[in-house]
């Protein structure tokens, strides 16, 4: 069901964990660091994910190639 | 937040003001020493070194230090190891002043002891050297004898032939023809003498020069080397050296001769020319050297002996020393009030570190049984504080590198805290790979896993930079990961997780070209689609891609940045940077980098190929929105013209606005004080440290101490300088400020796409580098394959860590760390901040270990 709904459903998640994190930070002198660290890992990743998943959902090329063989057909272990 | 400091701002610093009672002043200090929380004025800034109150202690200790030097040197010197201090814990307790004594004097007498020795060592072995020497010049000398003997006869009986020769001159007159026939013929009776001895070997053709020519060539030279080098005492060298016996007649001449040889440093020794005697003498000078050599060993023996007891306790004296000397030097940076017997201080301090220093210092003082209580006094000040970010194990590398670019201003947003994950996620964009990231968490775990042990010694420069940034690696090394499985890459080549989005056609011609048709509905759900890999349009994709995906991270970068000032101008209560700086920016920023971003993203969003509609180039169109405005040629959406023109408007206003707003705000403002009559307010204010009963002193210089024997005043207030309030000065700064902004706003997006040039060149790389040595090395088969696998596997194995990971690896880190340093912290970072030095042993000794 990878469409253009999951950028979306994603961020909610990513929202969603951000969230657990903030509260399930644990306690002491370093809650900030953890609480920093693990959103700004969160919201990065997503942001590199919805960039490269983005340019696929209506790219305007397509991939092509002239060394293909036919028993190759689309099996990936052979590039 | 409940006193706790974090690391999203530095952490809250107290003045305050102590006053120990000169009894316990050692112990108090050394007690905080340990603590290491406190940074201490110096109150005295306008007395010289040589003045203060201890510096006689301090010279003492400097001496005992000395001391304690010159047994490490004498123990590197006699190879004797130094046992390491065997345990911190154990030295954490002050010595006490007597234990400091006797250590003094214990390190005078071993200083003695040990230098006798010494000496006495040194005496020793000149003289066994010289008796080396002696016994080859006994050696050798017998050997020029007897050929002296052969040939005295021949030259005696060739100068008459050549009356010329001058050696025998004499030797013809005195002696009667016929006598020298005899084997033993003394050189006395030929009236001809001899010096013997030794001489460095590089010396002796100078030597030899020189004699000729003093001489006039009326000598006969015998020399031969020594075979084994002979150390020389005073330097422990060994040195080359040969054997000389110069025949010559005249006691001038063998007086010159003498002196000759004693300047160019021969040692000279008096051999008998006789057969007999000279075995004698040999005899007797082995003795000589058998019972110098018992002694010799003797003596050594009880040096190595006494340093290897000092050796026990060197390291641990070293510490008692080191600690020693840097409580006097804290306590010379006081103020010595005669006449309440105490030590007044001022530091620095982290505010919640306060009660623990109460209780420390409490603890002194009942352990000393003392009535007079020491007092910790909390200053009101408008002095800046310094900026101290408590770091641990994980945070200390991150902190270090913005740290490097400048100490972030009191209680400024600390850049350190984003840097963990930004700095370290910018650098993965470029440097993505599952491999190379694997290997980065291999090196940067182990490195981890050893942590203890390599902790404590240096092994070389560059690994010790690499240990110090472990865990920036390790996070380095995970985001590679992640940013590799994004592009799809393990060592240039892709994984297939998931079903292809892109399905080629079943019918072709062997090397026709054909192009993937697209799954309806289907989008790659992870990463870079791997049907990329090895298409003939890759780059192209790719290229499109990684450009836009630079631009987009560096955007939300920028604009988290950006945001960071806000917090800044909401903490420090600058309502007009938020009004004048921050919005106007932030809105100049959105209304052309935020706006290309939205294109970007609506762009992907929207389906050109079914539309039927052929995209507009979004590069054209942000040149286009500035020199035309109000015309589209490629219509991204409609309306979009008139968007274009309000969002260049938009933008057009906010540089006057941010130019303008605040100078002008800030010269209303000053006026506004000024008519009121507020100028000049402040010029006196000062705060004192005990009551309000100096009000009507004189104001004095800063910290001065009033001995009236009732009120003593400490000024803890550095008589506050006026801020002029110069408007150009504002002014000049606002419109830098402003053309700075705006003009970086482009550059900095710009340079952002660095990200797309690094990660490209990286994929590119590892992909070449593939292709010239493992594709290869699969072309063969049989034995031949095996080898040439062999060889290929460990050329590419080491190419890909040397060139890929370690050079490649520096490279993108020195990119992240340009943009951690300049593109995000341009944007808030104030950095006109002071570091703390808090007084500490720990600092202090690790400080020394690097020396």
């Amino acid at each position: 069901m990878a469409n253009g709904w999951s950028v979306f459903i994603s961020l909610f998640a990513i929202v969603g964990l951000s969230a657990v994190v903030w509260v399930f930070a644990p306690k002491g002198e370093n809650q900030t660091v953890w609480r920093s660290s693990l959103i700004l890992t969160f919201a990065a990743c997503y942001i590199l994910w919805a960039i490269t998943f983005m340019a696929q959902l209506h790219p305007l090329i397509t991939p092509r190639r002239s060394n293909l063989r036919p028993e190759a057909h689309s099996d990936p272990r052979l590039f | 937040m409940s006193g706790q400091d974090t690391l999203f701002r530095s952490a809250k610093m107290s003045l305050v003001q102590l006053y120990v009672a000169t009894e316990i002043s050692r112990e108090a200090i050394s007690e905080l020493g340990e603590v290491g929380m406190l940074q201490f004025r110096d109150l005295n800034a306008e007395t010289s070194a040589f003045q203060r109150t201890f510096t006689k202690n301090i010279r003492r200790l400097d001496n005992v230090e000395r001391q304690l030097r010159y047994f490490g040197a004498q123990m590197e010197k006699n190879s004797v190891p130094v046992r390491p201090v065997p345990d911190n814990a154990s030295l954490t307790a002050a010595p006490s002043a007597s234990e400091i004594d006797y250590l003094a004097t214990r390190a005078e007498e071993l200083e003695t002891r040990v230098s006798q020795l010494n000496a006495s060592y040194e005496t020793l072995q000149k003289r066994w050297v010289e008796l080396v020497e002696f016994r080859w010049v006994l050696r050798e000398a017998g050997g020029f004898f007897d050929r002296a003997h052969g040939q005295a006869e021949e030259i005696r009986r060739g100068s008459t032939d050549e009356p010329t020769a001058p050696l025998l001159e004499d030797v013809e007159q005195s002696t009667p023809a016929g006598s020298a026939g005899h084997g033993d013929t003394m050189f006395q009776t030929m009236n001809i003498g001899f010096v013997a001895g030794v001489i460095r070997r590089d010396r002796i053709a100078a030597f030899e020069r020189i004699l000729w020519r003093t001489l006039r060539g009326n000598l006969y030279m015998n020399q031969s080397e020594i075979d084994e080098p002979i150390v020389d005492p005073s330097t422990n060298e060994p040195v080359d050296k040969n054997v000389f016996v110069i025949f010559a007649h005249g006691k001038e001449i063998l007086a010159k001769i003498r002196k000759i040889s004693e300047s160019l440093g021969a040692g000279l020794y008096s051999v008998d020319e006789d057969n007999t005697l000279r075995r004698d003498q040999l005899h007797e000078v082995n003795s000589r050297i058998n019972d110098l050599d018992s002694v010799l060993h003797n003596t050594r023996n009880t040096l190595t002996s006494e340093l290897r007891m000092i050796a026990q306790n060197l390291a641990s004296w070293m510490v008692v020393i080191k600690k020693e000397k840097a409580i006097y030097e804290t306590l010379n940076l006081f103020i010595y009030d005669s006449a309440r017997k105490c030590l007044i201080a001022e530091g620095w301090l982290p505010t919640n570190q306060l009660p623990l220093i109460q209780k420390r210092l409490r603890d002194v003082t009942d352990r000393a049984g003392l009535q007079v209580p020491t007092i910790v006094n909390e200053l009101k000040t408008t002095k800046t504080p310094p900026t101290y970010n408590k770091t641990n194990k994980f945070t200390v590398g991150f902190q270090t590198i913005v740290d490097a670019y400048g100490v972030a201003k009191y209680r400024e947003v600390n850049p350190g805290l984003a840097a963990i994950v930004t700095f370290p996620f910018l650098f993965a964009v470029m440097f993505g790979d599952v491999g190379h990231g694997f290997i980065l968490i291999l090196m940067a775990a182990t490195m981890i896993w050893y942590e203890k042990r390599l902790e404590k010694q240096k092994i070389f420069e560059l690994f010790d930079m690499a240990f110090f940034g472990r865990y920036i690696m390790l996070l380095m090394g995970v985001f590679s990961i992640y940013t590799g499985l994004i592009y799809n890459d393990i060592f240039s080549k892709p994984l297939t997780l998931f079903k292809s989005q892109w399905v080629y056609p079943e019918r072709f011609e062997i090397g026709e070209n054909i192009e993937a048709q697209k799954l309806p509905g289907y989008t790659y759900p992870f990463g870079l689609d791997w049907q990329w890999h090895g298409a003939e349009n890759n780059l192209l994709f790719t290229n499109s891609l990684k450009m836009k995906l630079s631009v987009i991270m560096g955007w939300f970068h920028m604009t988290y940045s950006l945001c960071l000032s806000q917090y800044n101008h909401r903490y420090f209560k600058s309502r007009i940077d938020t009004w004048g700086n921050f919005i106007p920016g932030m809105i100049f920023f959105q209304s052309i980098f935020g706006y290309l971003v939205l294109a970007i993203i609506y762009k992907w969003s929207v389906d050109w190929v079914a539309r039927d509609e052929s995209p507009p180039s979004l590069l054209n169109l942000l040149i286009y929105m500035f020199l035309s405005p109000g015309t589209v040629t490629e219509p991204l959406y409609p309306g979009q013209a008139i968007v274009q023109v309000i969002l260049l408007l938009v933008a057009l206003v906010c540089v006057p606005w941010m130019l303008l707003l605040k100078p002008l705000y800030l010269r209303w403002e000053h006026n506004k004080h000024h008519a009121a009559g507020y100028q000049g307010l402040g010029q006196v204010s000062r705060v004192s440290a005990l009551d309000g009963d100096d009000e009507d002193e004189t104001p004095r210089g800063r910290d001065s101490v009033e001995s009236d024997g009732e009120g003593h005043v400490l000024i803890a207030e550095e008589m506050k300088e006026e801020e002029e309030f110069e408007f150009s000065e504002v002014m000049i700064h606002q419109v830098i400020h402003t053309v700075e902004f705006c003009l970086n706003c482009i550059s900095h997006t710009a340079s952002y796409l660095r990200l797309w040039a690094l990660s490209l060149a990286h994929a590119q790389l590892s992909l070449v580098l593939w292709d010239m040595t493992m594709a290869v090395g699969f072309g063969f088969e049989g034995t031949t394959g095996v080898i040439m696998m062999v060889i290929l596997f460990s050329f590419w194995l080491n190419c890909t860590l040397a060139v890929l990971i370690v050079m490649e690896g520096t490279s993108a880190m020195l990119h992240s760390l340009r943009l951690q340093w300049v593109e995000a912290m341009s944007k808030f970072f104030i950095g006109d901040g002071i570091a703390f030095e808090p007084f500490s042993f720990k600092l202090l000794l690790e400080d020394g270990a690097d020396q």
